[in-house]
């Protein structure tokens, strides 16, 4: 228990440390709302089943990065990775976040909305938005043996990710004030660090795609694997199968299989649905295998 | 698929015989599978006239063509009476839209009167002559051809002529490669026949098979904000697609994921005929002609601005 909330607390500290700082009513973005949504591929997931939560935003402006954004406190789940996409369009920009997480014990569990503050382009007045909460029923329970040692396991890759990333962003942080050194000074201050980011090979996001599509066989689990095997391609939301297929890290033919599997999963009809999410599983198990 | 042989014998049937022009093949399949009619621009010598010729012939059915002239009138499209003086009778002869398919070249060349005629026709599928109805063949397709480059003497269809097309397809010139092959495979011979290798009555069968392929919800809901995009204000756009453009994209998913072995709809088939259903029915505005900038430039990003599903 010690561990894990240690593991936690590490891992929070990091993205908390690597988070723009907390402006005020001047610094805020001045943008206007159109939708700030809370999800999850699952609504009930299992004891030591990896899941995601997605926090989707949209605002009409076209704007680079979102500011002052807070996830929900998430003390009741453990983290395995958070992923963040902006994507600027004709329409606006979307900015979605998709936190990997696992709980370790079944149970309901509330998640508080998650905030932004900002400036509302309609009246000019500092406002808080609130995504909606969301509730998680917890159910099931591996053996206690298994899952404290993947829980130690877990907590010492955490562990060792946690302190990589630190080293990193040092590095990195170090080898800008050197490179600033030589150049005539620059004004502009220098943006902030990137949030450390879980490195998850492809295999294990291919395992954590195979175990929600096995926990829930239903038609949003198959999408949200699509999405998930499409952003492990490098692909994002809005293509077609066509389009992934023509990116250069989906070139090999299992996983040209495996994407083709989810993209039937995702668009068949009722009544092949089972079948389609066979299809997909088995497609992810022979990818799971290439890749180890 | 319960069909003995399916719709993609159809395509490599066509292939063997015209060489590249894969989006003028693949249009009159769809045409063909969703009963509806494809209006091509493109310049001369294209093989328009042979890709309909062997589309007859691949499903053994009758293949006519009508060169459209300033001086051509209805009667020459759907047929007359004669009196006939032995009989002392009227007789009727039917004009040649009884095909299974027929290209109407030049439609253009026509004045309103006929072209109306033979959109009519191909609206109704029967023509009245006389005091008669006759019902058109089935399946019937017509592909009607437009000249771009010489449009001197030319009557421009209007837009709700146009939209009674399923489809409008942009014919470009074969590629390097394409043209060496052509010039093997025609400088010696002439036209090579092409086998039949389906009948009318698999074609209607097909037709039945494509109207039961699934498009699920997410996808309808990604034809709609396709179309509904058109509608938007714009600085080169006057009117946006009509309804009649979200059936046709929906028929044209449905058949284009039959023509490609399957039973659902995809994200991709939508993107990929989208244009060809949408282009003929946005109306464009002069600002674009004055800027030159291309229609096509315009429905690319329009249909790049809406995420696929």
């Amino acid at each position: 228990m010690a561990q894990r909330a240690a593991a936690a607390l590490a891992l929070l500290g990091a993205l908390l440390v690597a988070a723009p700082p907390r402006g005020d009513a001047q610094a805020l973005q001045r943008l206007t709302v159109l939708s700030f949504d809370l999800g999850a591929d699952t609504t009930t997931p299992h004891v030591d089943v990896p899941f995601h939560l997605m926090l989707t935003l949209r605002v009409r402006e076209r704007v680079s990065q979102i500011a002052n954004l807070d996830l929900p406190g998430l003390s009741q789940l453990e983290l395995l990775g958070d992923e963040r996409e902006t994507t600027t369009t004709a329409q606006g920009t979307q900015y979605r976040e998709t936190v990997t997480v696992v709980a370790r014990d079944g149970g309901t569990v509330t998640l508080s909305p998650a905030t932004l503050q900002a400036i509302d382009a309609h009246d000019g007045k500092a406002k808080q938005w609130f995504s909606n909460a969301l509730t998680l029923h917890i159910a099931g329970a591996a053996s206690r043996a298994m899952a404290n040692a993947a829980r130690n396991v877990g907590a010492a890759l955490l562990w060792l990710a946690g302190i990589a990333c630190l080293v990193v962003i040092m590095a990195l942080l170090a080898r800008r004030r050197r490179s600033v050194v030589r150049p005539p000074p620059v004004v502009a201050p220098s943006p902030p660090a990137p949030p450390p980011v879980i490195f998850r090979t492809p295999a294990q996001r291919a395992q954590d795609a195979l175990a929600v599509l096995r926990a829930e066989r239903s038609r949003s689990a198959a999408i949200a694997v699509r999405a998930a095997m499409w952003r492990m391609v490098g692909a994002s939301d809005g293509e077609t199968l066509a389009d992934v297929l023509r990116r250069t890290d989906a070139h090999d033919r299992i996983t040209r299989e495996l994407l083709v599997a989810l993209e039937r999963s995702a668009f068949t009809y009722e009544q092949d649905l089972h079948g389609a999410i066979e299809d997909a599983c088995g497609a992810l198990e022979r990818f799971i295998e290439a890749a180890a | 698929m319960s069909g003995e042989r399916e719709p993609a014998a159809l395509r490599a049937a066509l292939a063997e015989t015209i060489v590249g022009q894969e989006g003028v093949i693949e249009a009159l399949l769809l045409a063909l599978l969703c009963n509806g009619h494809v209006l091509l621009e493109g310049p001369p010598g294209l093989a328009k006239t042979l890709a309909c010729r062997s589309l007859a012939a691949a499903l053994e059915g009758e293949f006519k063509r009508i060169q459209f002239t300033p001086d051509l009138l209805p009667s020459d499209i759907v047929g007359t009476r004669i009196f006939d003086q032995r009989e002392s009778a009227f007789a009727t002869v039917l004009g040649p839209i009884f095909a299974n398919v027929v290209l109407a070249d030049e439609i253009n060349r026509a004045p309103a009167k006929v072209q109306s005629a033979l959109l009519e026709a191909m609206q109704e599928r029967q023509v009245t002559i006389g005091p008669q109805s006759y019902a058109l063949p089935d399946p019937f397709v017509v592909m009607a051809t437009m000249n771009p480059l010489d449009s001197e003497g030319t009557y421009a269809l209007p837009i709700a002529q146009m939209d009674r097309f399923l489809m409008k397809v942009n014919v470009g010139y074969p590629t390097r490669e394409e043209e060496l092959r052509i010039l093997d495979r025609f400088a010696v011979a002439d036209t090579q026949p092409v086998r039949a290798v389906a009948t009318l009555d698999e074609v209607r069968t097909w037709r039945a098979q494509a109207h039961s392929v699934h498009i699920d919800e997410k996808l309808k809901r990604y034809i709609v904000d396709l179309v509904a995009r058109t509608r938007e204000p714009s600085e080169f756009i006057d009117y946006g697609a009509s309804p009649r453009a979200t059936l046709a994209l929906a028929f044209l998913a449905r058949s284009r994921a039959l023509l490609g072995g399957r039973d659902f709809a995809l994200p991709d088939d939508v993107r990929a005929i989208a244009p060809h259903a949408l282009r003929h029915r946005i109306g464009f505005n002069y600002r674009l002609a004055a800027e030159g900038i291309a229609a096509d430039r315009i429905i690319d990003g329009l249909i790049a601005a809406v995420p696929a599903p």
